[in-house]
């Protein structure tokens, strides 16, 4: 398939690796408003101190992100992108949504742990790939460990 | 998604199983004895003898064996006797803790002392910035650390120093608590200097944190990794130790004196704290917890109060227990080794009670909003000081005035006698503490001893809640943000075996998991003590000259 006109998904999770997916993803789509950038939240625990005096929602949580996001995004040129912040398992919650949207495909960077890191970390990337129904870029990080 | 709320579902449904079980084994016993008007729980022991409740009993018995080995070898390290002369020794754990408050507290020119006008001010919301990075008010970080602090170690903890080490034990109790200002100030600047900020505002921060990137700061990056690495191991143990399974067994104590049936059946009380603890950690059922954070700090001041009263019904004896106090503290006539006991027993509790020097409290003050790490380290000093200058004082006072200390005075009620093991030399070897405090304030003030069941049930709840926040964060540090089930599920099996283990063996765990935090958490302290006294002096003088008040006015609440 040729890759125009594409609707891409790209997860972020705002370390360095992420704006070498977002670079890639907007020269894929092409324009900013067919890349979707997603961030997935762990779901909001019950037992912080912020969380029990009523401070920390998933709400606060998720403004906080958009605006990390917008700071983000308007960096890259690209504040039309789509941004949106999902909670629960990450591999999951992406492949989910790209299928919702019904993306084309998702550009996910790699950490590239190796071993134990990786038997104890899991790879998102490993379960986006497992469950999407789109295609799927992994971004190979080049100091891989 | 769908897969969360299958999982969510899942464990939902393995509650609701353990319940109706637990409601099934009630019926049954129930229905074997109708007619009989005793209370349920008699019911179950009249029923049970010889029956499943008593096999499970028989069954957890060797836990407490292997939990003594693992104990004894994990001592012979943290708590490795160090040599004071004449044959004597002090703990090495007790030693580090104490020699740390010590320098700290010149190194940072008797900050417990001068800084305590501004902690309350700072506490009081004066310079509170809602714009400032961070999640909670000065004052909310303040309550969530003393939730974590204020336990079982202030009522049962106390009355072990002083039953074992004597009235001259609240003397060194109430220097310790003055000495550990300063580390916890330390301890929670550096927490707040090094915490991270996540995309979603979310703060993570503690002494693993300074640790690692502070002493890569100073040029010592392995160090700090070792270091980060062997704090939150150990936070995590602590957090299945003194945060728990001693919460669990001593509060059990206090309860088992109201309520026959935990004292024949321990592990029913762990089941229903694993239970009541898994709601709100597993279950997510959030107005629990934050009601017993309510909850907690009213009942302090009932306890605070009620010994107050004490104190007052016996104010005729108060010369006579402080001069008891002021000998025993300074008494060298049993020798040099008999004063380093008291001075051990009195340091040991006060440090296990307000956990300065630890680490552990630098978790919940690094959540503090503020934009000057030194101004949640004021905070965070009034923490041993209420949990330990106030509190255990006052468990510390009645135990003296009214005379449950003294074991060896043959007019002492065999009730309060019951609380103590002796040696054969006819010193005590142990002592079941929260009975202790039971019984000694409910001869004073009659039925005393079920208001202090239902405080220290949930003080125990409180704290254990706050803890498991406190190992919680050290697992994500260790394995990452999503893997907190695994943490969760060990988390409530030592809840289970603080019911189950003996009094003993729980107290030297927790002791020696929270004195083994201290070995990194210390020794960062001293590293990183330069860095706190710069920014302390910085502070100072922009305090002093006013600008921090203009701040304040300009910026708003």
């Amino acid at each position: 398939m040729a890759f125009t006109d594409v609707t891409v998904v790209v997860p972020i999770d705002f370390s360095s690796e992420s704006d070498f997916a977002i670079r890639s993803g907007l020269s894929i789509a092409g324009d900013p408003r067919r890349m979707h950038l997603v961030h997935v939240l762990v779901p909001l625990d019950t037992i912080s101190p912020g969380v029990l005096f009523g401070e920390v929602t998933n709400q606060t949580r998720t403004d906080a992100v958009k605006k990390n996001m917008a700071e983000l995004t308007r960096k890259h040129g690209a504040s039309e992108a789509v941004e949106v912040v999902l909670f629960g398992d990450p591999g999951m919650e992406i492949a989910d949504y790209a299928r919702n949207i019904k993306a084309d495909l998702i550009v996910i960077p790699s950490h590239g742990y190796h071993g134990l890191k990786r038997f104890v970390l899991g790879s998102v990337a490993e379960r986006v790939i497992r469950h999407a129904e789109c295609s799927v870029l992994v971004l190979r990080r080049k100091d891989a460990e | 998604m769908s897969q969360l709320i299958r999982a969510h579902r899942c464990r939902g449904a393995a509650l609701v199983a353990v319940l109706a079980m637990l409601a099934r084994v009630d019926f049954a016993a129930a229905q074997q004895v109708s007619g009989n008007r005793a209370g349920l729980v008699t019911v179950i022991a009249q029923t049970d003898s010889g029956g499943l409740f008593d096999r499970i009993n028989e069954a957890l018995k060797p836990v407490d064996g292997i939990f003594g080995k693992v104990n004894d070898y994990v001592e012979s390290v943290v708590f490795f006797p160090i040599p004071m002369g004449s044959g004597q020794s002090v703990p090495a754990g007790v030693l580090w803790l104490v020699a740390a408050a010590v320098f700290l507290t010149f190194r940072m020119g008797f900050i417990n002392l001068r800084g305590f006008a501004h902690a309350v001010r700072v506490t009081a919301g004066r310079y509170d910035v809602a714009s400032a990075a961070g999640e909670v008010t000065h004052f909310q970080a303040l309550t969530a650390a003393l939730s974590a602090t204020v336990g079982l170690g202030n009522i049962a903890g106390v009355a072990v120093a002083v039953g074992i080490g004597g009235p001259g034990a609240t003397f060194w109790m109430i220097v310790a608590g003055f000495l550990g200002m300063s580390s916890k100030f330390t301890e929670c600047t550096l927490g707040q200097m090094y915490r991270k900020v996540r995309p979603d505002g979310r703060i993570m921060g503690g002494a693993m944190y300074y640790l690692t990137d502070g002493l890569r700061d100073i040029g010592l990056g392995p160090l700090g990794r070792v270091l980060g690495i062997l704090f939150a191991v150990l936070c995590v143990g602590g957090s299945f130790a003194g945060g728990n399974a001693f919460q669990v067994n001593q509060s059990m104590e206090a309860v088992g004196q109201t309520l026959g049936f935990v004292r024949e059946y321990p592990w029913i009380y762990g089941l229903a704290m694993s239970v009541l603890t898994g709601i709100v950690i597993i279950g997510g059922i959030r107005r629990i917890a934050s009601t017993a954070e309510r909850i907690v700090p009213l009942m302090c001041g009932i306890y605070v109060l009620a010994c107050f009263v004490i104190l007052l019904k016996n104010w005729a004896r108060i010369p006579d227990a402080a001069s008891a106090i002021l000998d025993g503290a300074f008494s060298f006539e049993a020798g040099w080794g008999a004063f380093l006991g008291v001075l051990v027993q009195g340091f040991k509790r006060a440090a296990f009670s307000n956990e300065a020097g630890v680490g552990s409290a630098a978790i919940a003050h690094s959540a503090a909003r503020t934009s000057y790490p030194v101004r949640e380290g004021f905070v965070s000093l009034l923490e041993p000081f209420v949990d330990t200058v106030v509190v255990c004082t006052m468990t510390a006072l009645v135990i003296v005035i009214t005379g449950a200390w003294d074991y060896r005075n043959p007019e002492m009620s065999a009730e309060l006698k019951a609380a103590y093991t002796l040696k054969p030399d006819g010193s005590a070897a142990s002592v079941q503490g929260a009975i202790l405090t039971s019984v000694a304030m409910d001869q004073q003030v009659p039925y005393f001893r079920y208001v202090l069941a239902i405080a220290t049930a949930l003080f125990a709840y409180s704290t254990m809640i706050s803890w498991s926040y406190y190992g919680e964060r050290c697992w994500a540090f260790l394995f990452g943000d999503r893997h907190s089930m695994s943490y969760k599920v060990i988390f409530l099996a030592f809840t289970f075996l603080g019911s189950v283990i003996s009094a003993p063996q729980v107290m030297n765990f927790g002791d020696l998991m929270i004195f083994g935090m201290a070995i990194p958490n210390v020794l960062g302290l001293f590293l990183l003590s330069g860095k706190v006294r710069l920014a302390l002096t910085d502070y100072l003088s922009r305090l002093h000259s006013g600008e921090l008040d203009r701040e304040v006015a300009q910026q708003g609440p």
